[in-house]
């Protein structure tokens, strides 16, 4: 029985470490075509996704917005409370992007780059070409189907 | 049935119970699949309607009339939603702009609702398919899309050009709500499939249990070789006459236990034991039987059983074995037996080697004996069980042989000759050349005695006017139970046993005349006569003639058949025997008369009876 209990307790583990993983996996992957660094630091105050970012080995989890290369919003609050707080703007070394979870966070700043968003039950990627090249930012190739001109 | 079969019936069954149950599971998919089906077929006309009222709604400009008319996309918007039910989870209409991004018209989501013109990523190419090809789609979806089933692509065409897809999402959760109505069912045989899994796995096992007895008990620890059980069962499927036989016992392996241990005696065994398995051709069993003792049974077209048993004698008595530093041989005792075509009992031909090997043992030890020309009937009744069982059942017969006045060919009197009958033939009778050897000394004789008697008694009842001889050996008369038994017998039958003569076979020498004496006295004293029985051969002498009160002489059947060969000296020799029986006042009879030189002979002699075939074979009384 006690086995059993274990196994059950390894198995579930197992299947989070799995979730969490491909949630990782996705997003080094994304940021990797915005950052070109081997070790990308990343800021976000969503507790879940810091939870996820904490046990990343190619993404460095970052306690100060200015210090990283890529803010991930997931709220609008979050985006508010960071615009607010820093003033950011956009400037020639053009850091940190953002990064949102929510498309309709996207109208909200021109600093952002970005989304990954689920609609209709589909998961959303979606890159704006001019905030890119505000940050001079060249996707890679693959990415060409989801970069639009406007929203 | 037998276990074996048994077993591999409960297999059978257990399989077909599996492919009963995989077919039930298939069979149940396939009910769920049509339903899912006839689920598609009614989305399908669901869609082609929507489309329709769309189209009519939007009267041949959709994308104008959805662009200027912002209240009439609400009102849209609102019909759409109506049809999201458990069944549909989203229903949109998409459009793909000059740039290739598709783009929302319509949205019946009231919960999440997209903008008009939100862009959208599909996640199949079939969306950009369904737009060129204008043919309806149905598309499963894969990775990135959650809680969707199936989508339907519906393209709305106007004037040949698609203006828009209508999407319809099938809900996962309706996917699992159709499979749920088979799901009693399907759990009912996933459980029996679980069962018989298990049940089959639980099978396998007891089978291999049964097989690792089974080895335990069919092949003998020690030497690795067979039991008598594998013998047992091997012959249950086999014909023993396809097979000769040998018995091989270590004569002195009790000695090697007491030297050198019972360890060192066990390794003895199996070196030998593979030694023999060596010399052994093709298609030969080796078995183990009690204590030293090996049994083999070799094909008989392997090998020839002369030329393999002394191959193997001579090479196993050669054998040294290693023990505690020390070499030692061994002695065998060995017989063989080649096996009769008409021998269909084991147990006979381990009886013959047994015997064989004890004639060895009693020789001396350390030799070999082979069985060559032994006929199928002589395994079968040289068998103390088989003839025991005779007796039993009483299967039992008296023949009688004519005893015959020379000169008148008259018949005087039968000589009664006991046969047993045959267990599975009823017609074929048993000559005592098969039996008498083996019962004599036993309680069985007096059994058969006792039968012989009452068959003799009956028949002088039944027939008032013969008289009958009967057998009896010399040992019979020392025997007070046999005795008793024909003392009582004369005694009941009083009045009758005047007319019966007991003939004694005597087969060693009389030591105390007087007590024979009192026994003949004690038999004629109801009337009844002595016969001496084979005189002129072996035992029996003059002697007889003087000492014991005899009525009747039977000239020994081998003097008779002298006449054929050495006719003047047997004639002197007879003449002799007649003459001096005639002086004691005695009757003659010649026995083995069985041709018409002989008889010829005879009755020239003046010998007053004969017996033999010339003058009739023994048959039953009573036709």
């Amino acid at each position: 029985m006690r086995k059993i209990f274990i196994l059950l307790i390894l198995l579930y583990g197992h299947l989070y470490a799995l979730e969490r993983e491909s949630t990782l996996k996705m997003y080094h992957q994304i940021f990797s075509a915005l950052v070109a660094k081997p070790m990308i630091n990343v800021y976000t105050d969503d507790k879940e996704y810091r939870k996820v970012f904490a046990t990343s080995k190619r993404m460095l989890l970052s306690a100060e917005p200015e210090k990283s290369d890529i803010i991930l919003i997931t709220n609008k609050s979050a985006l508010f409370k960071i615009m607010r707080e820093k003033q950011w703007a956009v400037k020639e070394d053009k850091k940190p992007i953002f990064f949102v979870t929510d498309y309709r966070l996207l109208k909200n700043s021109f600093d952002i780059v970005g989304a990954f968003y689920w609609r209709k039950g589909r998961s959303q990627l979606l890159f704006i070409k001019n905030r890119l090249k505000a940050y001079n930012i060249t996707l890679p190739s693959e990415y060409e189907d989801f970069l639009v001109d406007e929203l | 049935m037998t276990p074996k079969h048994t077993s591999k019936y409960i297999f059978i069954i257990m399989g077909l119970l599996i492919l009963f149950m995989v077919y039930l599971q298939f069979s149940i998919d396939e009910s769920t699949e049509n339903l899912k089906k006839e689920e598609i077929k009614k989305s399908e006309q669901y869609a082609e309607k929507i489309a329709k009222y769309i189209k009519a709604e939007a009267d041949g400009s959709l994308l104008p009339y959805l662009e200027k008319h912002t209240e009439e996309r609400e009102t849209l918007n609102k019909i759409l939603h109506t049809f999201l039910t458990e069944q549909f989870q989203y229903i949109f209409l998409l459009h793909k702009d000059q740039k290739g991004h598709y783009r929302f018209l319509l949205d019946g989501s009231l919960e999440d609702p997209v903008e008009y013109n939100t862009i959208f990523f599909p996640k199949s190419k079939r969306f950009n398919s369904v737009y060129s090809t204008q043919e309806p789609q149905i598309i499963k979806q894969n990775e990135g899309v959650e809680q969707i089933w199936l989508s339907l692509l519906y393209p709305i065409v106007e004037q040949g050009q698609t203006q828009a897809l209508l999407v319809i999402d099938l809900s996962q959760s309706h996917a699992e709500h159709l499979s749920s109505f088979n799901s009693p069912v399907m759990q009912l045989v996933r459980w029996m499939q679980l069962f018989l899994v298990i049940s089959f796995f639980f099978l396998l096992y007891i089978s291999y249990s049964f097989y690792k007895l089974r080895k335990s008990i069919l092949v003998d620890p020690v030497t690795s070789t067979y039991t008598k059980v594998y013998l047992q069962e091997f012959f249950d499927t086999r014909e023993v006459n396809q097979y000769n036989a040998m018995l091989i016992d270590i004569d002195e392996l009790r000695r090697v236990n007491t030297k050198y241990g019972h360890k060192s005696g066990d390794t003895v065994l199996k070196i030998f034991a593979k030694e023999v398995s060596i010399l052994l051709p093709k298609k030969s069993y080796l078995v183990r039987g009690k204590g030293s003792e090996f049994f083999v049974i070799v094909a008989k077209e392997s090998a020839n059983l002369e030329e393999l048993a002394k191959k193997v004698f001579k090479r196993l008595t050669q054998k040294h074995y290693l023990i505690d530093n020390e070499t030692i041989s061994l002695t065998l005792s060995m017989s063989a037996i080649v096996t009769p075509t008409e021998t269909d009992s084991l147990f006979d031909v381990q009886r013959s080697l047994d015997e064989k090997l004890f004639e060895i043992k009693s020789r001396g030890k350390n030799g070999l004996g082979i069985i060559g020309n032994v006929s199928g009937d002589e395994l079968k009744y040289k068998n103390l069980d088989y003839i025991k069982e005779a007796l039993d059942e009483e299967r039992l017969v008296c023949l009688y042989q004519p005893i015959v006045n020379t000169k008148t060919k008259e018949i005087v009197k039968y000589e009664a000759l006991v046969r047993l009958i045959d267990k599975g033939d009823p017609g074929k009778l048993i000559s005592p050349y098969y039996f008498l050897d083996i019962i004599k000394g036993t309680t069985q004789y007096i059994k058969m005695s006792r039968l012989v008697l009452q068959e003799v008694f009956t028949a002088l009842d039944k027939h008032p006017n013969i008289n009958i001889s009967v057998n009896l050996d010399l040992d019979d008369l020392y025997n007070a139970e046999m005795m008793s038994v024909i003392v009582k017998k004369l005694s009941r039958y009083k009045g009758i046993a005047d007319r019966l003569t007991f003939e004694i076979l005597e087969n060693k020498e009389i030591k105390d005349y007087e007590e024979v004496a009192v026994i003949f006295q004690q038999l004629k004293t109801f009337g009844s006569k002595i016969a001496m029985d084979d005189f002129g051969s072996g035992y029996a002498s003059y002697a007889y003639l003087i000492k014991l009160d005899i009525d009747i002489l039977k000239i020994d059947g081998t003097l008779t058949q002298e006449l054929l060969h050495s006719p003047e000296r047997t004639k002197m020799m007879l003449t002799s025997i007649n003459d001096l029986a005639e002086k004691f006042q005695y009757e003659v009879v010649a026995e083995f008369v069985s041709s018409k030189e002989i008889y010829d002979m005879v009755s020239q002699l003046g010998i007053e009876y004969s017996q033999g075939y010339y003058l009739g074979e023994p048959k039953p009384l009573d036709p």
